[in-house]
């Protein structure tokens, strides 16, 4: 009851036009009423602040027990719709809740392993403070989803909400607050919540062109990858599905566990890949050419990846890492989305200069600039790829 | 900033259990104008009884709201050009009527009207909407200011459950409609702007049917919110009377704003000219006039006389208030709350009478003649005569008036020391051959008819002293006249009033009094007509007196020089208050108490005045005072149940202590203890218990299909069976068993099943009848 009187932190009640109508009214009234002593006024004040009083239970009644949750199902990638979900339970015993509406806002974070250090404003400009929040601003996705129907008593619903994020890096889906001009729209009121989910945006998906490159080698034959593939060799025992091959179960196996089991087999790789990427900033000066050059990575990667043909990645001078599973590719692509510019060092030593450990021995794919807004992928000094 | 508001979708996965329908958003627009034709509706019938000359326009509203409501697809006939023209043509109606009328606030209610005329025959957006609450909301608080009629209460009651309805209805169409937040950001600018609307017809006008978006609603009500929504209802109620009673008041003395905007005039009053027929037409209407709450009842009269007005000029057949006592007797015009009067102050606690005098029944007001104080509820400009015992109101007032009387003199002898002079000094030039002109002596009446007058004197006898000859002229005149309300007067030449007089026709108060008055003046006494009211009745249920128009009466009043007072002369008032003449006080109660359904009615509308209209910055403390000495006595009260109960347990463990006592105040113990775990234990099944339900919540759905399938399983003969769809049935029957017993994940469209169940079942019904 409290909470009626003294509102929690976060929560705004705004007067609607209607509800400015009706404050306007009020005050007339009274003016009237009192210059006048007219009884009659002063009932017809009384109704309005009761209506004004009613407004409010209302409202308190219909946001109270009702609780959500907020889904952000990874992946994300630039440019590409993503959805956050929100999982609304109305939990009173049999009041439905009515018109709500779900403020959402998507904004970029800093890294937090950057470690930039906070920085105060007030010794700021006011210009720059301005143009700092601006900027953020501009910076973020906003969108509104409405409770259309009505959500029954101690029913449940799920609200999706559709964005697409700007760039990659790190993003905080938030849940901004809940609104309700129910019941009589006299008053906006806004719930302030602490809902929030921070995902990681891959680079956007971008179009390459691949080239035929000579000498490239085939390495020592075929290879057999720890993944799921077509290859000989027994990799794994799983349930049986639906449309598997009677021929793969596992008759012994299923016979024990007393459930039947299908053979999974490693994925054979007759080409691999290793993928170097150098970040230096004196190799990429221009920060769009740098984004391409991330975007690109990312999807040749995903691609070589999907083809079974990617061996390792590296990251400046970093000790390659072997590429076995779909989340050793997520991983990688987790680092892309975050990755920024490697300033050179005082010493003149230019980060990434040496090619990474444990990638030798196979086709390494390096990055280099390609005009003045591409990127380009060689192996060998050969072109390989191209945007 | 990137705002993204149609880039969304709802309803991904649903997981309520049984969901009632709901309505459709062409549904919620259809009940929005249903609603906003009746909050259109109850505003304009404010002119039922708002004093301004609407009629037509109320009708020509009711009637196309009403065609509106009935075919909701017609508005969508009215050319285009008449949504354009609209607003031009009322602001010229407007500016038109002010000018030729020349009254800002009746022309201002028919302009609302008009309004909400316009706006109930074409399709509202929300501004619209908004628009025809505030357009109502002034046409009722403008006729409660004005009429301050119970009849206000009822109806801003009722517009505001429909408004806050209307409201709910548009808030909710808004949150399902895509365009509402831009239609909501236009703002008060658009609230205040004239938009046409569209012309096309909307999709939900096109096909309305009343009765189904009933039945709709009623599949969509849940009776718990309706009483809950009811409630709530009274809460606002409740609220605002508190509040009511809370708001701080200052007098400040000022009249009724509204006043000066709006002329008024008697719709069934008297007046300063009385023609023979007037008052008996005033008492054919038995509506109130005149509530009278008294302090005392004891001193209630066995018969009250309302004098309201004095009429000394008799002329062509009627009665007048001559304009020379107009101006001489009255005083200059007064503003204010207070008048002083005539009578000496007595000792002792003065009884104080209460009078709400109902709008419409005339500028002059009921009062028995002299009193010490009279106290306006709020600021006044009026005449007072302290001669006639008359007090005017500058004009005739729109609402109820209501004032106090302190030390009323209900003495059938009005003392008149100003008219004692005037009698002096006439009757001195009369003796000296220079008779000045009294209006009160005169009498402009031919020679045949003072002739006839002079044989009725003779026949009467004419004393000496004013009191005889009323006695005798009262007794002369109710022996040759009966009562009647349709009197006839016999034809001929001269005075109406004389033939009548010579007749033996009955006849009403009027001729009674206007004979008796001329017998007066003709037998050498000054006399005058007044004319008020006589009676009333004492409601049983407010403990009021009620003065209705039916208690309408004129008597005459014949000066007696030697008391230097007017003696009341009322020939009929022998007949009709004999048997009152006997009692006073709580007898003339007794005799008068109404406890009759009108009496019930009346009661509340003395609450009202009372309670409400009357309602000032005084009663607000005594009503504190009063909830102050509640609280107290309540508070004292249940200070002292508590100590005694305290006292009676230190007694009771004070006592001596034995082994049945051990046991009893063990077992209490015991039992408190064992309610207390078991209340904690088993208050779920206590309630499923309470439900009925045996301590498992059933499904509705379940519960429903079973119901369904028990009435499906019935046997039927197989040819009824063929007949009635044997493979519908079967397959509605193995989607019941589904919905009876199955998992809920494996449910699809329950109520699309039900339906078909039930579309079954009265197949079969059909089928039956038709063998049978």
């Amino acid at each position: 009851m409290w909470a009626l009187v003294w509102p929690r932190g976060g929560e705004r009640i705004v007067p609607t036009v209607s509800g400015v109508i009706l404050i306007a009214l009020c005050f007339g009234l009274g003016t009237a009423a009192y210059n006048s002593s007219s009884n009659i006024l002063f009932i017809t004040l009384s109704l309005l602040l009761a209506c004004l009083i009613l407004s409010g239970v209302l409202s308190w009644l219909n946001l109270r027990g009702v609780a959500w949750r907020l889904e952000v199902k990874p992946p994300l990638r630039t440019g590409q719709v993503a959805s956050a979900g929100l999982a609304l339970r109305n939990g009173k015993k049999f009041l439905p809740t009515y018109g709500l509406w779900f403020e959402w806002v998507a904004r970029p974070m800093a890294d937090p392993m950057a470690g930039a250090k906070a920085e105060s404003t007030v010794t700021g400009k006011g210009i720059d403070v301005r143009a700092i929040l601006k900027k953020a601003e501009a910076e973020a996705v906003r969108g509104n989803v409405t409770l259309r129907e009505r959500l029954e008593a101690q029913g449940e619903v799920q609200l999706d909400w559709s964005f697409a994020p700007a760039r990659r890096g790190r993003l905080r889906v938030e849940l901004a607050g809940v609104g309700s001009l129910f019941p009589f729209g006299f008053l906006r009121k806004y719930v302030g919540t602490e809902l929030r989910a921070d995902v990681i945006v891959w680079p956007a998906a971008v179009e390459y062109r691949r080239l035929a490159v000579n000498g490239a080698r085939r390495i020592g034959g075929s290879e057999q990858r720890t993944r799921v593939g077509s290859g000989g060799d027994l990799l794994a025992l799983r349930r049986y599905a639906d449309g598997d091959s009677h021929r793969l179960i596992h008759w012994k196996a299923s016979a024990r566990t007393q459930q039947l089991l299908v053979r999974q087999f490693m994925a054979e790789s007759s080409q691999g890949y290793a993928v170097w990427l150098r970040t230096d900033a004196e190799l990429w000066p221009r920060a769009e050419q740098f984004e391409m050059l991330v975007s690109f990575a990312a999807t040749l990667v995903e691609d070589l990846f999907r083809a079974g043909q990617l061996h390792s990645l590296a990251l400046d001078g970093e000790p390659a890492v072997a590429v076995r599973h779909g989340r050793d590719l997520e991983t990688w692509l987790d680092r892309l989305a975050v990755v920024e510019f490697k300033a050179a060092t005082a010493d003149g030593e230019r980060g990434g200069g040496t090619a990474p450990t444990g990638g030798g021995g196979r086709n390494m794919l390096v990055f280099a600039p390609d005009g003045t807004h591409g990127a380009a992928a060689y192996i060998d000094g050969q072109r390989a790829a191209v945007t | 900033m990137k705002t993204d508001l149609g880039n969304y979708q709802t309803a991904a996965s649903r997981r309520s259990h049984f969901r009632r329908p709901q309505l459709a958003l062409d549904e919620m627009r259809q009940l929005k104008w249903l609603l906003g034709g009746m909050l259109i509706l109850l505003s304009v019938w404010t002119v039922f009884y708002l004093d301004v000359d609407a009629w037509t326009l109320m009708g020509l509203t009711t009637l196309s709201v009403l065609a509106g409501l009935v075919w909701p697809a017609w508005p969508a006939r009215l050319p285009r050009i008449f949504h354009t023209l609209a607003f031009p043509f009322i602001v010229m109606f407007f500016i038109g009527d002010l000018w030729l009328k020349g009254e800002m606030l009746p022309a201002m209610v028919r302009l609302d009207i008009l309004l909400l005329l316009y706006r109930g025959i074409s399709y509202r957006q929300r501004r619209d909407d908004l628009q025809v609450i505030v357009l109502g909301l002034f046409l009722i608080v403008v006729a409660g200011v004005l009429t301050v009629s119970l009849t206000f209460a009822v109806q801003i009651l009722a517009f505001t459950g429909c408004a806050l309805a209307f409201l709910l209805v548009i808030t909710l169409t808004d949150s399902v409609e895509v365009k509402a937040t831009a239609e909501a950001k236009k703002g008060l600018r658009g609230l205040i702007t004239w938009n046409a609307p569209e012309t096309g017809l909307p999709a939900w006008a096109e096909r309305v049917d009343w009765r189904r978006l009933g039945r709709r609603l009623r599949a969509v009500a849940d009776w718990r919110v309706l009483v809950l929504g009811g409630i709530l209802f009274a809460g606002v109620v409740g609220v605002s009377a508190l509040l009511f009673l809370a708001i701080p008041r200052f007098q400040m003395d000022n009249s009724l704003f509204l006043e000066r905007f709006i002329s008024k005039k008697a719709r069934s009053g008297f007046n300063d000219t009385i023609k023979f027929g007037d008052v008996s037409e005033i008492q054919q209407d038995t509506s109130v006039a005149l509530s009278v709450d008294v302090s005392d009842p004891k001193q209630v009269p066995a018969a009250p006389y309302w004098r309201m007005l004095v009429l000394d000029d008799y002329r062509d057949g009627g009665f007048r208030l001559s304009p020379r006592m107009s101006k001489e007797v009255f005083a200059r015009e007064r503003t204010g709350t207070a008048l002083r009067g005539e009578a000496r102050p007595k000792l002792g606690l003065q009884a104080q009478w209460t009078f709400y005098m109902e709008s419409g029944v005339s500028r002059y007001l009921p009062l028995p003649g002299r009193f010490e104080q009279l106290r306006f509820r709020e600021v006044q400009n009026f005449r007072p005569s302290a001669e006639l015992g008359v007090v005017a109101l500058r004009a005739e007032p729109a609402t109820m008036t209501a004032y106090r009387v302190e030390g009323m003199d209900f003495a059938e002898a009005l003392p008149d020391p100003i008219f004692a002079e005037r009698w002096k000094s006439w009757s001195e030039s009369a003796a000296g051959g220079r008779a000045e002109g009294l209006m009160q002596r005169r009498l402009e009446l031919n020679a045949a008819d003072r002739g006839a007058l002079a044989r009725v004197l003779a026949q009467i006898g004419v004393g000496k002293r004013p009191e005889e000859f009323s006695r005798a002229a009262s007794a002369w005149l109710t022996s040759n006249h009966g009562y009647s309300l349709s009197p006839k007067i016999p034809g001929g030449a001269g005075d109406a009033l004389v033939r009548w007089t010579a007749s033996r026709e009955a006849g009403h108060c009027e001729l009674f009094s206007g004979a008796m008055v001329v017998l007066a003046r003709e037998a050498g006494f000054a006399a005058r007509v007044v004319i008020g009211f006589r009676g009333g009745s004492w409601n049983g249920y407010s403990n009021n007196f009620t003065v209705r128009n039916s208690d309408a009466h004129a008597w005459a009043e014949i000066w007696d020089a030697g008391r230097g007072a007017w003696l009341r002369a009322d020939a009929l008032a022998p007949a009709a208050t004999a048997a009152d003449a006997a009692a006073a006080g709580d007898g003339a109660i007794a005799r008068r108490l109404d406890r009759s359904w009108t009496a019930r009615f009346d009661s509340l509308r003395v609450f009202w005045y009372r309670r409400i209209v009357s309602f000032d910055a005084r009663s607000q403390v005594e009503t504190l005072q009063a909830v102050k000495a509640a609280t107290e006595t309540t508070g004292k009260r249940l200070r002292e149940s508590l100590e005694r109960a305290v006292a009676a347990l230190k007694a009771w463990l004070a006592g001596p202590w034995d082994a049945r006592r051990v046991a009893g105040l063990s077992g209490v113990i015991a039992g408190l203890v064992g309610a207390g775990w078991a209340m904690r234990n088993f208050r779920f099944w206590m309630r499923d218990f309470r439900w009925g339900r045996g301590g498992r919540k059933v499904d509705p759905v379940r519960r429903e299909a079973g119901r369904l399938l028990a009435r499906l399983r019935e046997p039927l003969s197989d040819g009824a069976r063929a007949a009635a769809g044997a493979a519908e049935e079967e397959s509605v029957r193995l989607e019941l068993e589904r919905l009876r017993f199955g998992p809920q994940a494996t449910w699809t469209q329950p109520e699309a099943v039900l339906r078909r169940a039930r579309g079954a079942l009265k197949t079969r019904r059909r089928e039956r009848v038709s063998r049978s």
